[in-house]
């Protein structure tokens, strides 16, 4: 259960590498492991250079996808899980354990300690969890509470540091990189306490205990006959909700030029009205920018991003008394520009939705929530105990009932 | 040399680590290892700068040491610098212990007789109990993290030399019921153990150091070196990682530790699982996989020792933990998870797989899990991606792919869809919402994103994908394929431009999809006008897709399209069709067509390139056209597409030098007359087919040999023997050169040279015709004495073997008597082609062990021929 080495690279398209290795830690007591667990199966680790490329051309990041080529795009290379197979001289380096997130990539290769031909199993692999957990624990470190390039780069130069204590020997010992920096600044602790031995500091705030209750709602809304509408509330303990919070429809029409949009949004009577937001996200994809607009709305703001070419309707804190609201127009656009705007490909035609922004505080659909007077704490001292619940809405969307939309599984009727 | 400033290390680091082999194949790579355990010592350098050092040495140090003694100087002056610290607190002790022990570990220098290991485990194993260890060990403030680190230290040493520990346990378990930091110790002695139980049956160790709370005072300290110096052999893969319940149990099943070290050992282990939830999520992960991995091995062992910690870990929400959940559950199954926990973990992962708190790749990973859960009772064959029995249509409703997915968790959700409605198969149709429907209209989807006119490769890739993973899922279900075939005839028909991967598609699915696509694919190609704008990709398309028995609807739209192909890659690829035809053996229309091409492409290389076809065609029989053109096409030179056929044709039509395809023999000679004929023994090394052997002898001793024709031969079959007629122009042993010209298997023509055949003496005796009977002691005196005087006589001492004069007789000489008086008098008569005759007389004298033989003959030359075969013939018997 170790890792063979990690890096960190930075995602640059447009550059003649389209990347830089930020950061990079060997551990060559693993990998000597690896030459004689892996025996004749095992590659050696490539240096940062080669490993870039490999790496960026496994997960399509080279600028370079115009051609047909069969070790990326066969059909039989399926890629089901963010671990991959990266060819390297004329050998295949496995498991890498990879993912791109912010521009930045975040790859390790974890030891597997057994032959890698026939290749194992990867729930069978200690590792690959470990190794998730790293870059993860990584990934939280840097993006922590960072604002700007300057601070990614000091982050970045805390790192060599940090992973000396996490994870000294490639054998991670704690994915949340922060209590290393705690351990970093290690008082003088004279007489050693009964706490956690990997929290080496003394902890000097108010002991607290704070239990939080997010729900997110998902809903897909398509105001058809033969689909049904469907929703999901994650992160409850029981679900039994009777519907989705805010029903609605959206209808949209191109007529010659321009595009007739009407959208309405009904508030549920048994949901809480009282929003911390609640926006309806209104975009246009795959077409140019919006050169005009007419519209009328009976409740909210509406915001227009012409470049974007999205509209926002910003319904703000309240439904008013009849719970319900609508916005009609018509929306004209101008000439397509190619390289601006990405091409999405689902949106085609007259596929188009409206996605729901929302945020209801101490609030659950499913009505679940804790009692902080019933929560006890089995230690030393009485810490303050708080309990906050919350929905938040996840992919809501409501799609234009006068075209073709995304069938998704529960929607389907017999 | 003196000390380098900070910018000159920083610039030096800099340079080394963008590409270390390159830095070390320079002018500054030698001196690296050297300055920088000198500069470690350097009071001009902050500690931040050595820190750097040190994490150099402790990422390259097979690239700054590379050998042995290097690595234990490095490792002794690494050691030394530690010591001479100031007693102040230090950044410099935690790294420059690490350095230590990775130079060490990984310079394959650990091991007794290294001055360097002696030092370094003495003093982790002080620190890591808390002992005093000296001056030069920093203020008190700093002994709990170094306390830790040498703990670390000393299970990365465990881990490269397991075993090494195993004498320790007894004092590692008291420190960890004392004050010592819990999870260092915890590990350490997990692994420790883990390792004594895995290394126990092979080499005889025990647990008795479990049972001891302090060190052994015996010899060299406490280290187990027998252990560890057996090399590498307990680091060999001694089973799959994933611990699988009953391969356990045999790889192990020898260990049978004593009651009072089992009582030792469950403690042990309770000891450990019971502070388990004082660790970090990541090392009680650890932990498990490491008990998990020691206990499963132990017979009569009851996991129970686990009940109490599933409580909690069933719960947990931790990646780590759940897969360490998932390892235990492989390694015990029913003996500790009931099948209301085998719900309870599949319902979790279920809903972790699609949780939206969750990143990406965790989803993926448990869907990976949940395809490869190890089930209490598996049905499937094991390793196999499977649905688990427990996990029903209803808990899978949440997983169902959608295009609004990520590629990846579309296939992810795509391949568990698919396992269901391979599932379904038997079961009632048309109930709500059936998978199969949902999946056709997915797959819709999926072809009409990859349809669009300029879409991005990557969802077209995603659309063969799926097609692949479905056609390999459902390939016995043909209510799957007919609108999958459709679906991707429509996908060609809008973006002609895929055909790459419709190529590839056709080259890895099975015949179930691949048979039928083909057809309506060749159906849709050449219902095309061929002045198409995709014309290029309808001919690459067609070489995939054409019957080789060319359809006349292929031959006219090639036709058509030969008036559009303008330019030199697209007649190459029209020759490319016409050369997947041609290995069909082709047809009349055929050369028809590459008449017409040889005389109308505008480019003289693809006019030449026809030509070529058309003479192959007219003058090569089918199967020896299709071997022809077998191998695939070499890249085209880009000055001449027809030298580089040419290459491939070489090896086809050209008769090639080969290793020789059969072994060849002299067999035993049945003198029978008229003539002289030499019987061969043979056998085929692999299946020749059409052989003609050909023979020749220096010095025209014989008359030219006629050549020997075989049909066919295959190895392992017995062979008739052949017969090659000898015609001697004198009585002399020769050497035959012998060639061999066959076909192979494959219908290449190849030609070999065998060892020479040797043509002895004895080869080329022929007997005289009977006289009648009676008349043989007249017959044989008048040959006697017709030999002189124009010939030769001689006396011969033949040394006889045990078994005597009538034996030898009888061995070699059997066909030749003329007269005979059994057992002491032989009259011999051979005829040597053309006309040289030897005659012996063999009296048997008193002596036992040998004959006097009076021999004569016409032909002087014949002489020592004779005589040496005469003295060998007692060697041979």
């Amino acid at each position: 259960m170790a890792q063979r080495a990690v890096w960190l690279i930075r995602h640059e398209p447009g550059t003649p590498l389209c990347g830089t290795v930020r950061f990079s830690r060997r551990y060559p007591t693993v990998e000597n492991r690896a030459k004689v667990f892996n025996g004749a199966s095992y590659v050696p680790i490539p240096e940062d250079g080669p490993f870039l490329k490999a790496l960026f051309f496994e997960l399509r990041l080279l600028d370079d996808d115009k051609d047909f080529v069969e070790c990326r795009d066969s059909c039989t290379h399926i890629n089901k899980t963010s671990i991959y197979g990266l060819s390297v001289g004329n050998e295949e380096l496995w498991p890498v354990v990879a993912f791109l997130k912010n521009g930045m990539v975040y790859a390790t290769v974890p030891l597997v300690e057994q032959t890698l031909s026939p290749r194992p199993s990867l729930i069978s692999i200690s590792g690959i969890s470990q190794g998730l957990e790293l870059l993860f624990g990584i990934q939280d470190f840097l993006y922590s509470s960072q604002k700007n390039d300057t601070e990614l780069n000091t982050k970045l130069s805390q790192l060599p540091n940090l992973l000396l204590q996490a994870c000294p020997f490639g054998t991670l010992l704690d994915a949340n990189l922060q209590n290393s920096v705690d351990n970093n600044n290690f008082a003088s602790v004279s007489q050693p306490q009964k706490q956690p031995a990997w929290k080496a500091g003394t902890y000097k705030g108010k002991p607290q205990v704070s239990i939080s209750i997010t729900e997110k709602v998902k809903s897909m809304q398509y105001d058809k006959q033969d689909i049904a509408d469907t929703w999901q509330v994650v992160g409850a303990v029981t679900c039994k909700v009777p519907v989705p919070p805010i029903l609605g429809f959206y209808q949209m029409k191109e007529e010659e030029v321009q595009l007739k949009i009407k959208v309405n949004l009904k508030l549920h009577e048994s949901v809480k009205n009282n929003f911390e937001f609640c926006e309806a996200h209104i975009p246009f994809y795959n077409r140019g920018p919006i050169t005009q607009l007419e519209y009328k709305v009976s409740f909210g703001q509406l915001e227009v991003f012409r470049e974007k070419s999205l509209l926002i309707w910003i319904i703000g804190q309240k439904f008013p008394k009849s719970m319900e609201i609508s916005l009609s127009g018509t929306v004209t656009f101008g000439a397509k520009s190619h390289d601006k705007q990405p091409f999405d490909q689902i949106c085609i035609g007259d596929t188009a939705y409206v996605k729901l922004h929302f945020s209801i505080l101490d609030y659950t659909l499913t009505g679940c929530y804790a009692d902080q007077h019933s929560v006890q704490v089995f230690a030393s001292g009485k810490p303050k105990i708080s309990a906050h619940r919350k929905l938040v809405s996840s992919d809501y969307y409501i799609w234009n009932s006068k075209a073709p939309a995304p069938v998704t599984y529960g929607s389907l009727l017999p | 040399m003196g000390p380098l400033s900070r910018e000159a290390w920083a610039q030096r680091l800099g340079a080394f680590r963008a590409s270390p082999s390159a830095f070390m194949a320079g002018a500054d790579g030698e001196d690296l290892g050297r300055d920088l355990l000198s500069d470690l010592r350097s009071e001009k350098l902050s500690e931040q700068t050595k820190v750097s050092l040190l994490a150099l040495s402790l990422e390259y140090p097979a690239q700054l040491w590379p050998d042995v003694p290097a690595a234990e100087a490095a490792a002794t002056s690494l050691l030394d610098t530690m010591v001479l610290l100031p007693p102040r607190p230090s950044a410099l002790r935690r790294p420059l212990l690490l350095a230590a022990t990775t130079v060490l570990a990984s310079g394959g220098v650990l091991g007794p007789t290294s001055g360097a290991s002696c030092r370094l485990l003495p003093l982790l194993l002080g620190l890591a109990s808390g002992r005093d260890v000296g001056r030069g060990f920093g203020p008190i403030s700093e002994q709990r993290p170094l306390q830790a680190t040498a703990c670390e230290c000393l299970r990365e040493l465990e881990s490269c030399k397991p075993g090494l520990l195993g004498g320790i346990l007894g004092l590692l378990r008291s420190l960890l019921g004392q004050k010592g930091p819990i999870q260092p110790l915890s590990l350490l002695l997990a692994l420790a153990l883990r390792n004594t139980l895995v290394v126990q049956p092979r080499s005889g160790a025990s647990l008795q150091g479990l049972l001891m709370a302090g060190v052994s005072s015996t010899g060299s300290g406490p280290w187990d070196w027998t252990l560890a110096e057996e090399g590498h052999s307990h680091l060999q893969p001694q089973a799959p990682c994933w611990p699988a319940a009953e391969e356990g149990a045999c790889a192990l099943a020898v260990l049978e530790p004593s009651p009072e070290e089992v009582r030792e050992l469950r403690a042990a282990v309770a000891q450990l699982l019971d502070t388990s939830y004082l660790l970090t999520p990541m090392a009680q992960a650890q932990l498990l996989w490491l008990l998990g991995w020691a206990l499963r091995g132990l017979r009569g062992q009851t996991p129970a020792l686990f009940k109490p910690q599933l409580v909690r870990l069933l719960g947990t929400a931790q990646l780590t933990l759940l897969h360490a959940v998932l390892a235990l559950k492989a390694a015990f199954g029913e003996a500790l998870f009931t099948a209301q926990d085998e719900a309870l973990l599949l319902r979790r992962l279920t809903l972790a797989a699609q949780h939206p708190a969750l990143p990406l790749p965790t989803h993926l990973f448990y869907l990976h899990c949940l395809l490869s859960f190890p089930e209490n009772c598996p049905l499937g064959p094991e390793g196999e991606e499977a649905a688990p029995l427990l996990l029903g249509p209803q808990l899978c409703r949440g997983l169902m792919p959608s295009l609004l997915h990520d590629p990846m968790v579309l296939l992810s959700r795509l391949h568990l869809l698919c396992l269901l409605c391979a599932e379904d198969e038997e079961e009632e149709k048309g109930q709500v919402q059936n998978p199969q429907w949902y999946l056709e209209e997915l797959l819709a989807g999926l072809q009409q994103r990859a349809a669009l006119d300029g879409g991005p490769r990557v969802l077209a890739t995603l659309c063969f994908q799926a097609s692949y993973l479905v056609a390999s899922c459902l390939a016995r279900q043909p209510m799957m394929l007919t609108p999958l075939i459709q679906g991707l005839t429509q996908l060609y028909r809008a973006r002609p431009v895929l055909a790459p991967h419709f190529v590839d598609l056709l080259d890895r699915v099975g015949p179930e999809l691949e048979e039928p696509l083909r057809v309506v694919l060749q159906q849709e190609v050449v219902s095309r006008p061929g002045r198409d704008e995709a014309l290029c990709w309808h001919l690459q398309m067609l070489a995939k897709v054409a019957e080789r028995d060319a359809q006349s609807a292929t031959l006219s739209f090639l036709q058509a399209a030969a008036a559009h192909c303008a330019n030199w890659g697209l007649q190459q690829t029209l020759l490319r069709v016409c050369r997947v035809l041609l290995r069909g053996g082709g047809g009349p229309g055929l050369a028809d067509l590459l008449q017409v091409l040889a005389r109308q492409l505008e480019d003289p290389d693809g006019r030449d390139h026809a030509r070529l076809y058309y003479i192959l065609l007219a003058h090569l029989a089918g199967p020896k056209l299709g071997v022809a053109l077998g191998p695939s096409l070499a890249a085209p030179a880009l000055t001449s597409s027809l030298v580089a056929e040419n290459q491939s044709f070489a090896a086809a039509l050209i008769v090639q030098e080969a290793p020789a395809p059969i072994r060849l023999s002299v067999g035993p000679q049945r003198a029978t007359g008229p003539l002289l004929v030499l019987q061969l023994q043979v056998e085929a090394l692999e299946p020749v087919y059409s052989l003609e052997l050909r023979f020749r002898v220096e010095g025209q001793l014989y008359a030219p040999l006629e050549a020997v024709h075989v049909p066919c031969l295959f190895p392992g079959r017995p062979a008739h023997p052949l017969f090659l007629p000898l015609q001697p122009r004198r009585p002399a042993p020769a050497q035959l050169e012998v060639r061999a010209l066959y076909t192979t298997p494959t219908g290449i023509t190849c030609h070999a040279h065998l060892p020479p055949l040797p043509v002895n003496f004895a080869d080329l005796f022929l007997p005289f015709p009977r006289p009648p009977e009676g008349a043989q002691p007249g017959f044989f005196e008048g040959l006697w004495d017709s030999c002189l005087p124009k010939g030769a006589e001689s006396r011969v001492w033949c040394p006889l073997g045990p078994q005597g004069l009538e034996a030898l007789v009888s061995r070699h000489l059997e066909p030749f008597v003329m007269v005979a008086q059994p057992p002491t008098s032989y009259h011999i008569a051979i005829r040597l082609p053309p006309n040289s005759m030897l005659l012996l007389r063999l009296q048997s004298a008193q002596v036992d062990d040998g004959v006097p033989v009076a021999l004569r003959t016409n032909d002087w030359a014949v002489l020592p021929l004779a005589g040496d075969y005469l003295r060998g013939l007692s060697v041979t018997e």
